[in-house]
């Protein structure tokens, strides 16, 4: 909706560090449908949900039967569900607006990954990747398991393949397969340890197609673009390959079985690598031909332009952005911790970077101060230019034909109410999307008011002992005859400093926090202390804003 | 074609059906709800005051709460979406959080200077934009109370904010003469819109589509920007304003108007396409403040110096 008004050109990747948020120890995030709600799970069992445009904590969801670090979160489409997967085998189904568990089950196994199907706009069915065994579909209402097929049945030349459970790798441990849902939540793709990449309709539970990747190596994420157009895997052999989808967007099924029967003439593992190729080609491939380093947490920018990649090596913080035709445009490195999740933001180009210390950062674009933007007929230029006047530049000229001539045609029609349409909504909007949590103001305290105004008091330049004196009566702000009087004779005081002094005051107040205080000022030097940084909070972000 | 008729046979005329007398100081600022179920009044007297709205009821507007706690006389009221609550921006410096249904104080946000002239929620309710005679708009957490950002908006004081309807975008008016839009995630300056001349912007608003603002200047004019072209549309004459920060609202639920509070005591109505004066409701006996338009019904209300609020209506 702003495209006409923010210059499109600012809106690329991010550059640096712009703030980080705060809460125990954060293991995994996941961005709602609008990033504006940000999800994270801790590793005391517990999900955090901010509201990513204040940056405040809009709820916490507590489970006390459960303990155990989270090791994934899931919204579902609209965000009105959201699916924590915990160190402890279960899975537990929330409702966001309430906050309250709708479902939990317990699977056999720790699932590493769990996705809600981003089909239906009240799931209950999710996609579990669990460490050592076949990805499932678990569905909550039903209350039953599904396990999915990671190879093709009945091949006549297979090696057969070892099984991976004892791996000699230095890395994570990486699960023997990868899975995912299709934009519409119809299919199921599955990205095995053979290096292959299976359509699974997880419905009947058949492989309807299959795609080798080349190298042959475990597939260790698979994850679509938001548009479900590219599809991207991360192998063990430490490259990245991004996948175009050619399948339709809407009635994946059908046509995956129309593809089935135009295929003859072949059959089995032929069959399904024919269909295969008519799913997906593959288009790019990312890798770091210098560290050949492993990625974690690869995944799409929100409109699928950028493909972003966290290195895996401990010790370090960083983040490969690369452009779709394939070039490394970024390496965003932060603080020396390793990486352990990653979120590209929907909408902006804002990254959200999880480390090991369980801070979560938030990487945006570094603003450059548009100046044009403050005055209109002001140019920037890139480097200086001569300025050549006209010949009759400075000549005194009578004002005659200086009469505006309006252009404007004030009688064209104007719509005030039209509203296009958002490019995020889907076709079928038929529920309503949860998009903010409404915000709960935490009330003053008493003693929070009366420290609040011995702070205006400070401000505002009267002699010190005796508002102090004053103030020291007030206890209840809402007493309207007492706060009159206050304001009263306050009022008579305040006009006597000027403005600029008034101000000066309050930079000198906020300055001296830290150096010696007067004597009126010690008396009460644990509670100042912590108003002085609730204010002073705001302060600092003054700094911020200033540039 | 009754084109020559100054009110078109279309148009039914809105006539005066009650007058609130409860404040006893000059009023600055009226919101309606956005639900349309209360009237929300700030006055000089250092109270906010709401009104349960009975469309069928007789009288209409009823005395629900009086918000007392403000050391000084109050310039703006707003409603957050849910109405739940209500926010107030106040002489003394400060902007004060109040539940609507217990009249309680929940929180007051301190930061600007000097007296702190507008205030709005953002659509989700979770940000407060006010503007301050210190040249400042803050943008500020309803959830913790901290200010979330301080804007550099102008050289003079700010007398409007407004966010616009999906919330990503504020604007900022000011005696300077200039409107600021600004992002609101970020708070950068997106652009200014300014004109030959700089009157000063005594009110700003978004339209309801967020693509317009009804800009009103101490130069007794009303305009309608285009905010992508960053020129003037419409220009609505005919009113009084030269001295105080009148507001003026959109009135959508029975044609396209613009209202206008102005300092000779009426209050005045054009279409909003054809700029013609629909009509001037007289009644007030000192300058109208405030108007505000009831989000679904065609009512009006509207404040003034004279201390009375008074209720329109359209003749049944």
């Amino acid at each position: 909706m702003n495209a006409p008004i923010i210059d499109p050109l600012q809106g690329d990747f991010p550059e640096v560090i712009e703030e980080y948020l705060e809460h125990g120890v954060i293991k995994c995030v996941a961005f709602n449908h609008r990033g504006s709600l940000l999800a994270a799970g801790c590793a005391d069992g517990s999900c955090v949900i901010w509201d990513f445009e204040t940056r405040g904590i809009a709820k916490v969801l507590r489970d006390n039967d459960c303990a155990a670090a989270i090791t994934s979160v899931s919204w579902s489409k609209y965000g009105h569900r959201l699916l924590v997967s915990a160190a402890d085998k279960s899975l537990t189904l929330w409702d966001v607006s309430t906050g309250e568990k709708i479902a939990r089950t317990t699977l056999q196994q720790t699932p590493l990954h769990a996705r809600l199907n981003p089909g239906l706009s009240s799931p209950s069915l999710c996609l579990a990747c669990p460490l050592s065994s076949a990805p499932m579909i678990v569905d909550f209402e039903i209350g039953c398991t599904t396990l999915l097929p990671v190879c093709v049945p009945e091949m006549p030349d297979v090696l057969a393949p070892p099984q991976r459970s004892k791996c000699p790798e230095s890395g994570p441990p990486f699960s023997p397969a990868a899975a995912c849902f299709n934009k519409c939540g119809d299919l199921v793709y599955v990205g095995n340890a053979k290096g292959e990449i299976l359509i699974v309709d997880y419905k009947s539970v058949r492989v309807l197609a299959l795609v080798p990747v080349s190298g042959g190596s475990a597939v260790k994420n698979i994850v679509f673009s938001r548009d479900g157009k590219y599809l991207l895997t991360n192998s063990h052999d430490r490259i990245i390959r991004i996948y175009e989808n050619l399948l339709p967007a809407k009635d994946v099924l059908r046509s995956l079985e129309d593809l089935g029967k135009n295929v003859d003439g072949v059959d089995g593992v032929e069959k399904m690598k024919t269909v295969g190729s008519k799913c997906l080609t593959l288009f790019r491939e990312f890798q770091d031909l210098v560290t050949k380093m492993h990625w974690k947490a690869p995944c799409f920018s929100g409109d699928g332009e950028w493909v972003v990649g966290g290195s895996a090596c401990k010790g370090e913080h960083k983040i490969y952005i690369w452009d779709r035709a394939g070039h490394l445009v970024k390496i965003l490195e932060g603080p020396k911790e390793a990486l352990i999740d990653l979120a590209w933001h929907p909408v902006h180009p804002v990254i959200v970077s999880v480390s090991l210390t369980g801070l979560v950062y938030i990487w945006a674009k570094d603003y450059t101060e548009n100046w044009s933007a403050f005055a209109p007929d002001f140019k920037e230029l890139e480097e200086n230019e001569e300025y050549v006047e006209r010949e009759d530049e400075f000549d005194l000229m009578p004002e005659t034909g200086k009469v505006k001539v309006s252009s404007v045609n004030e009688d064209e029609e104007v719509d005030i109410e039209t509203v296009e349409k958002d490019a995020f909504s889907d076709s079928d909007m038929s529920v309503e999307e949860l998009r903010y949590l409404p915000a709960e103001p935490i009330p003053d305290t008493n003693e929070e008011q009366d420290e609040l105004k011995l702070i205006e008091a400070r401000i505002s330049a009267s002699p010190a002992s005796e508002e102090a004196g004053q103030n020291g009566h007030v206890t209840d702000l809402v007493s309207s005859p007492q706060a009159e009087e206050m304001g009263e004779t306050r009022g008579k005081r305040k006009r006597k400093p000027s403005e600029k002094a008034m101000e000066l005051q309050a930079e000198k107040a906020k300055a001296s926090k830290a150096s010696g205080r007067t004597v009126r000022e010690k008396s009460r030097a644990v509670g100042d202390q912590e108003i002085d940084e609730s204010v002073n909070g705001g302060g600092d972000d003054d700094d911020d804003a200033y540039y | 074609m009754a084109e020559e008729v100054p009110a078109a046979s279309s148009y039914i005329p809105y006539v005066h059906s009650q007058t609130l007398t409860s404040h006893a100081h000059a009023l600055s600022s009226l919101k309606f709800s956005s639900d349309g179920r209360l009237l929300a009044s700030a006055s000089g007297d250092q109270t906010i005051r709401t009104y349960a709205i009975n469309l069928k009821g007789d009288p209409i507007a009823e005395a629900a709460q009086v918000f007392t706690g403000h050391e000084s006389g109050i310039s703006d009221v707003a409603f957050s979406t849910d109405a739940r609550f209500i926010a107030s921006a106040s002489d003394d410096k400060t902007v004060k959080l109040w539940d609507v249904e217990s009249g309680s104080l929940i929180k007051t946000l301190q930061g600007h200077t000097n007296y702190v002239f507008c205030v709005n929620f953002n659509p989700q309710s979770n940000m407060i934009a006010s503007g301050s005679f210190d040249e400042t708009v803050r943008i500020w957490d309803v959830t913790t109370g901290k200010c979330l950002k301080v804007l550099p908006a102008h050289s003079d004081p700010v007398t409007a904010v407004d966010f616009n309807r999906d919330g990503s975008l504020i604007v900022s008016s000011s005696y300077d003469g200039l409107c600021r839009i600004w992002d609101s995630g970020t708070g950068h300056c997106v652009k200014t819109l300014m004109d030959d001349e700089n009157p000063p912007v005594s009110f700003v608003r978004f339209s309801p589509n967020g693509k317009f603002i009804l800009v009103g200047t101490l130069d007794n004019t009303l305009r309608l920007w285009n905010i992508s072209s960053a020129k003037y549309i419409k220009t609505y004459t005919g009113h009084a304003n030269s001295q105080y920060s009148v507001s003026s609202a959109f009135s959508v639920t029975n044609g396209k108007r613009i209202v206008s509070g102005s300092e000779d005591n009426c209050v005045y109505m054009w279409e909003l396409n054809s700029r013609k004066l629909l009509q001037k409701l007289e009644g007030h006996t000192e300058p109208v403040m405030s108007v505000a338009c009831h989000p679904t019904e065609n009512l009006i209300a509207s404040g003034s110096l004279d201390k009375s609020i008074r209720i329109w209506a359209q003749e049944e």
